[in-house]
């Protein structure tokens, strides 16, 4: 049982990481705390719906193109509304982002009411056994497809320019349009990015979760769980976060109780805050006087 | 001089007339509705207590307002407690509440205590949904139908009196606490940590303060809502209560009492107007908090004070 609740842990974990990463990759670039993200995962989701069944392409372009159009939800956000509050407190860069979780609800509620719609699975390929453990097709896509995206975006940030640039447009912003940098425009990128993330992970766990308008608010609550785990806004951290919440609550609804698995990552959330703040593999943040 | 204040105290007057005789034009669904913003006024004006005044990213309203609700439902029906002694119970069970979600703010801040803040809610309404013992589980507890020296308020109206007078002298508290030393140590706390650290004063107590009388306050709202709804549930005190509460303190203005009243009245009777169209509510909510941030950063309290600058509210944020 254990080896069971262990690999579907990663699986459930991956979309937790992938969520994590797309979250702290915009917090590490834009000091933007996305309380929407959920919603993107959403929006991702009903994109790839719409594509699908109603215009009917094949999946991987339905996929592709969710990703495009996150893409450019993304940047227009950026564009719109949060270049405009670009002095704003925290506080009201956090409301921007719910008011923005709150539109986009809105509008898949007036399509799609309190409906639940199926998605069909991307592959129908038999489960894999072994030994007693089983590893169904979405399980390898969702793990296999995640981790190739986090292994990319590490890689980038850690050694190509971008890493650097995120680094000190989020620092200092006026400092890095002074040696040269465009910092609007490398936000807008990061936002679109981020987005797209975001689309990624709803169109690979739709299938298994269904799609209804409120499917976000989990995935953000464990997302939240995972960057808290890792040390917020460590990149690293975000990931190996995201994969130990999927396990955690695997081991806890398997061992302990089901019912706990709906909270575990509150309980995580509030242990890690009060014991380690700065999570596992965060530093401690200085502070100037 | 004298013209404005004898012109403040004429509209003082109005207005409390206009409020005693409001049942006379109202029926019971139009009369619930205004119960629900009195209910809505005191929720805002105890979250803007931490995110207005104080400035703490706190997503704590839909906790205290379940923990009051409960203090009330339970204390009434498993304990058979008067409603007076209940309701002071919701209050004192609240800013408890309220003082333990507190004490995170001291060790974390921004983005980890917004986090924090909304797991503990969350941990406490899985509580709810898992001690039917105590709280009947996620179908809901019965609230009795409660009386005052005898006299049986269970019609809306009746009710309406009993939350307007609860309402009115919480307002009268509040306004005076934000004018004493201490309203003023929690606007210097939002403003200046290390300032106000720097002239002897706490930040620290100030802000446990500021959350245990955010909890009293909206503690108080929820034993008033367990009365109205007759029933208390774990589900009226999700994800959406927060944000709505949320809303209204945005919309209506931070670190303002008008704003809160404002952005409760508005709030409240909107959903009412759009209810039959599914997702519109959030659309209008959403279009509402953007042209706020954008366009009105203090929120409805912002244009009416520009309109009105006899209305000028001291300490309002900036």
């Amino acid at each position: 049982m254990f080896a069971q609740l262990f690999i579907s842990g990663l699986s459930n974990g991956s979309i937790y990481a992938l969520a994590a990463l797309g979250m702290t990759v915009l917090f590490r670039a834009t000091t933007v705390v996305n309380f929407g993200f959920g919603e993107m995962f959403m929006a991702g989701a009903f994109v790839v719906y719409v594509l699908l069944k109603i215009v009917g392409l094949s999946y991987i372009v339905a996929a592709l193109g969710a990703c495009v159009v996150l893409f450019g939800l993304g940047a227009v956000i950026e564009l719109g509304l949060m270049r405009r509050m670009e002095n704003a407190p925290h506080l009201s860069l956090a409301m921007m982002t719910i008011a923005i979780s709150f539109l986009l609800k809105g509008i898949a509620r007036v399509f799609w009411g309190r409906e639940v719609l199926p998605m069909p699975p991307i592959f129908n390929m038999p489960p894999l056994e072994f030994g007693d453990v089983i590893v169904t097709a979405q399980d390898l896509v969702i793990g296999g497809a995640t981790l190739a995206l986090v292994i990319v975006f590490l890689l980038v940030f850690r050694f190509s320019w971008l890493g650097k640039i995120a680094q000190a447009a989020s620092q200092t912003p006026r400092g890095a349009a002074l040696v040269g940098l465009n910092v609007p425009k490398f936000r807008c990128t990061i936002w679109a990015v981020s987005a797209a993330m975001g689309a990624f992970g709803g169109i690979l766990v739709a299938p298994v979760t269904l799609l209804y308008p409120d499917m976000g608010g989990q995935t953000l609550t464990r997302a939240f769980a995972a960057m808290t785990l890792g040390g917020f806004g460590n990149l690293g951290g975000a990931v190996v976060g995201g994969l130990a919440m999927g396990v955690i609550e695997q081991m806890v609804g398997g061992y302990v109780d089901t019912s706990l698995i709906d909270v575990a990552g509150y309980i995580v959330i509030i242990a890690v805050l009060l014991l380690r703040p700065t999570g596992l593999f965060g530093r401690k943040e200085l502070v100037r006087v | 001089m004298s013209d404005i204040v004898t012109a403040r105290r004429l509209t003082a007057v109005a207005l409390a007339m206009g409020l005693i005789g409001l049942p006379l034009l109202t029926n019971d669904y139009s009369q619930y509705v205004v119960n629900t913003i009195l209910i809505y006024s005191l929720v805002t004006v105890g979250f803007n207590i931490l995110l207005g005044y104080v400035g703490q990213l706190a997503f704590s309203n839909a906790t205290f307002f379940g923990a009051g609700a409960y203090a009330m439902a339970i204390g009434m029906s498993r304990y058979g407690l008067p409603f007076p002694a209940a309701i002071l119970l919701s209050a004192v069970v609240g800013g408890l509440v309220g003082g333990l979600v507190g004490l995170p703010a001291l060790r974390v801040r921004r983005y980890a205590l917004a986090i924090v803040t909304l797991a503990i809610g969350e941990l406490l309404r899985w509580g709810y949904i898992h001690t039917p013992w105590l709280t009947a589980g996620s179908s809901g507890l019965e609230v009795p139908d409660i009386s005052i020296l005898g006299f049986a308020v269970v019609e809306e109206k009746h009710k309406y009196f009993l939350f307007l007078a609860l309402t009115a002298v919480t307002f009268w508290i509040l306004r005076n606490i934000m004018r004493s030393r201490l309203g003023r140590g929690f606007v210097a706390t939002r403003d200046n940590e290390l300032a106000t650290a720097a002239l002897g004063l706490s930040p620290s107590h100030y802000k446990v303060a500021a959350f245990a009388l955010s909890g009293a306050v909206v503690g108080l709202a929820g034993g008033m809502f367990a009365v109205l709804l007759g029933r208390v549930e774990p589900a009226s005190f999700d994800l959406s209560q927060l944000l709505l509460g949320f809303s209204m303190v945005v919309v209506g203005g931070l670190g303002s009492l008008l704003g809160s009243v404002l952005g409760a009245v508005l709030l409240t009777a909107l959903p009412e107007l759009l209810r039959n169209i599914p997702g519109l509510e959030e659309i209008a909510f959403s279009v509402l908090l953007i042209g706020c941030l954008l366009f009105l950063p203090q929120g409805l309290a912002g244009l009416v004070r520009r309109l009105l600058p006899s209305l000028h509210e001291k300490l309002f944020w900036e």
